[in-house]
């Protein structure tokens, strides 16, 4: 096989509109969700210190960053979640009309913000 | 069958498996996250989440390889520095897993 593969063009010669946002935001979050799980890691490892030391973790976790940090976690993997069901129904062959592919970005983007409150309010317990 | 439609089946396998994973993860990590030691133990210490939360690292690592390196091929000029990247992923990709696995089965309160 020729090794000399075309490139991608870079992204900032598209116009954008929704299909390029999705596109380049699924890559994004993709490499950013791979950071999030690496520190799941390290928050796993940590619980080898025991229980005087992660109390400053605990701290930190229970402070206003902390919070900010799960919320956009939850979007991060939200977003990973629609966009990747997108491309799956997209691989069986369905939803590449123009209309339908906007409104499927369109549920992505809403959506990833919707479930990510949901999320939440459901993790915590609210309802 | 090529390498690159290999690669393609086992990058939708893998994200087929990752949906649910990651929804599961999600939920639970909102539940957890502010708890005490004692809370946090007890979850990735006890089943289903001590298998799940294995599982979820094994195959959100092996995702994530195959779609980074989709990048690398797209973006990446140099043969050489897309090659090293491409190493440096795979590697990356076993021992972060590996060792949080047996962190996760050596936990205990």
């Amino acid at each position: 096989m020729n090794k000399e593969n075309p490139l991608s063009p870079h992204i900032q010669i598209y116009s954008w509109n929704i299909s390029s946002l999705i596109s380049i935001s699924h890559r994004v979050v993709g490499v950013v969700n791979i950071v999030i799980l690496t520190l799941v890691c390290l928050w796993i490892a940590l619980l080898l210190l025991g229980e005087a030391n992660y109390e400053y973790i605990k701290f930190f976790l229970q402070s206003f960053f902390g919070k900010f940090l799960i919320v956009g976690i939850i979007w991060s993997f939200t977003f990973q979640i629609l966009s990747e069901i997108r491309h799956l129904f997209w691989d069986f062959g369905y939803g590449f009309e123009l209309k339908t592919s906007k409104i499927s970005g369109l549920i992505v983007i809403f959506g990833s913000f919707v479930l990510t409150i949901l999320i939440y309010l459901f993790g915590k317990g609210i309802f | 069958m090529i390498n690159a439609t290999k690669k393609w089946i086992f990058l939708k396998a893998s994200s087929i498996v990752l949906v649910p994973l990651m929804a599961w993860f999600v939920i639970n990590l909102v539940s957890i996250y502010d708890k005490d030691y004692v809370d946090i133990v007890n979850f990735f210490s006890t089943q289903p989440s001590k298998f799940l939360t294995s599982l979820l690292m094994i195959v959100a690592f092996f995702y994530s390889s195959l779609s980074i390196s989709e990048i690398f091929e797209d973006y990446v000029y140099d043969e050489k520095i897309k090659n090293f990247a491409n190493k440096a992923l795979n590697i990356f990709a076993i021992i972060i897993p590996l060792f949080t696995i047996i962190i996760i089965f050596n936990l205990t309160l």
